[in-house]
């Protein structure tokens, strides 16, 4: 075995660590723009289709097109954020971008009230890292689809959100205009969404009675 | 070149099946073919690479600093994947998100860097790697492609068992989808390969 002596040693792990981190530098700079778009295309396609948008218009890069002909962001009288998107049908859907936790990781999502105020007129969700065939559903539009019509506020205009509810909304005493079916088998996950449902629809309250009226 | 010599790690010295290396990214990331694949193609990319690089440089590495050396170059061949991964395959990129980061962790890397491309040239050293990759792979693909087919009725996403079968009570295996089951199935493709196979044993 070849004695190297510890300058070389010195010298050559120095020269080493230099030249990979002036590489991964250089591919990071590179790579940057490409990997924002696609961040971009993904919460955008999200925003879109719970606006209820759907095909041609927001696949791949197009989304990017369709969205700013349709998508306006716009600051509630808290300075919260809400994206106001005209539906193919020409009426304003209201998108309120949501955050919370599931049961490995974060879940977000984005949920479209319609112009009244109150009713649900899409939803999607997607997670970082939840259980795939449990957790994980709440990405599938079975889940989300749920949401379609039901209302936030109750008959006597009471903010009550929308509970996704373990057992089945049929089983519950909750009213199904009020609530969605919890996964099976993905009962941590589901009281994220519940929660963050809860959570991030309530700092809208006074934005959603004002539109109401 | 005699081709036939490094074929060994695709059954007879199968890194997973023999081996029991790298097995934890095996159960992680085979619940669907698609990202079972294309972490298949990651892994062979760098062990290929870091094979062929540490080799070329083995006269120069002393001896005292080598892991370093070899986890330094592993590392940044790992990053390079991720980010080429992010800005080409996001999508794919997601699902796998922390496993890319931790193939450095995958021993079958490190191992064939150790066992073989330090004492190698060049050339050898980068097939060596390269067909333990697909060694590695080909059990990624056979446990994902099973593991879709019982746990979501599809294959690379698309669906495969007719909705007539749903119709009369078929049920997808949700159990399937969780690593336990990844487990088993690795369990089984061992046996499977040691019956066949004439090696001593143990």
């Amino acid at each position: 075995m070849k004695n190297f002596s510890n300058k070389y040693i010195f010298i050559y792990i120095t020269v080493l660590v230099i030249i990979v981190a002036v590489l991964l530098a250089l591919a990071s700079i590179t790579l940057q723009p490409r990997q924002n778009e696609n961040r971009k295309i993904e919460s955008y396609t999200q925003i879109l289709m719970a606006a209820g948008y759907s095909g041609n218009e927001i696949s791949g890069r197009s989304v990017i097109k369709t969205y700013q002909q349709v998508a306006d962001s716009v600051l509630t009288d808290n300075n919260l954020l809400v994206i106001k998107v005209k539906t193919e049908d020409g009426s304003h859907n209201y998108i309120i971008p949501l955050r919370g936790k599931g049961l490995w990781g974060p879940v977000w999502g984005y949920i479209a009230v319609a112009a009244d105020g109150n009713t649900i007129a899409g939803a999607v969700f997607a997670h970082k890292g939840e259980t795939p065939g449990l957790g994980a559903e709440i990405a599938n539009p079975q889940f989300s689809d749920e949401f379609k019509g039901k209302q936030l506020f109750d008959e006597n205009g009471e903010f009550v959100s929308i509970r996704v509810v373990k057992g089945g909304v049929a089983n519950s005493n909750i009213n199904p205009l009020h609530g969605v079916d919890a996964i099976t088998g993905g009962t941590v996950t589901s009281n994220g969404v519940d929660k963050m449902l809860k959570d991030c629809l309530g700092r809208y309250k006074e934005f959603l009675k004002k539109l109401r009226q | 070149m005699n081709i036939k010599k490094y074929l060994g790690p695709l059954s007879k010295d199968n890194p997973i099946l023999v081996q029991v290396l790298g097995v934890c990214s095996a159960l992680a990331v085979t619940a669907q073919l698609k990202p079972a694949i294309v972490m298949a193609i990651s892994v062979t990319a760098v062990a290929a690479l870091g094979n062929l690089i540490i080799s070329l440089l083995r006269n120069t590495i002393p001896p005292r600093i080598r892991i370093i050396v070899q986890l330094i170059i592993v590392a940044a061949l790992v990053i390079l994947t991720d980010q080429i991964l992010q800005a080409w395959f996001y999508d794919i990129s997601k699902m796998l998100s922390v496993f890319v980061g931790l193939i450095i962790t995958n021993c079958i890397l490190m191992g064939r860097i150790e066992a073989f491309a330090l004492g190698n040239k060049p050339i050898p050293s980068f097939f060596d790697g390269l067909f333990n990759g697909l060694g590695y792979g080909l059990v990624l693909a056979v446990v994902g492609f099973v593991r879709e087919l019982l746990a979501s009725g599809s294959v690379w996403n698309h669906k495969i068992i007719p909705d007539s079968f749903y119709a009369h009570g078929y049920m997808n295996n949700g159990l399937v989808s969780l690593p336990p089951m990844a487990l088993i199935l690795i369990g089984l493709l061992v046996w499977i390969q040691r019956s066949g196979s004439k090696t001593e044993k143990i």
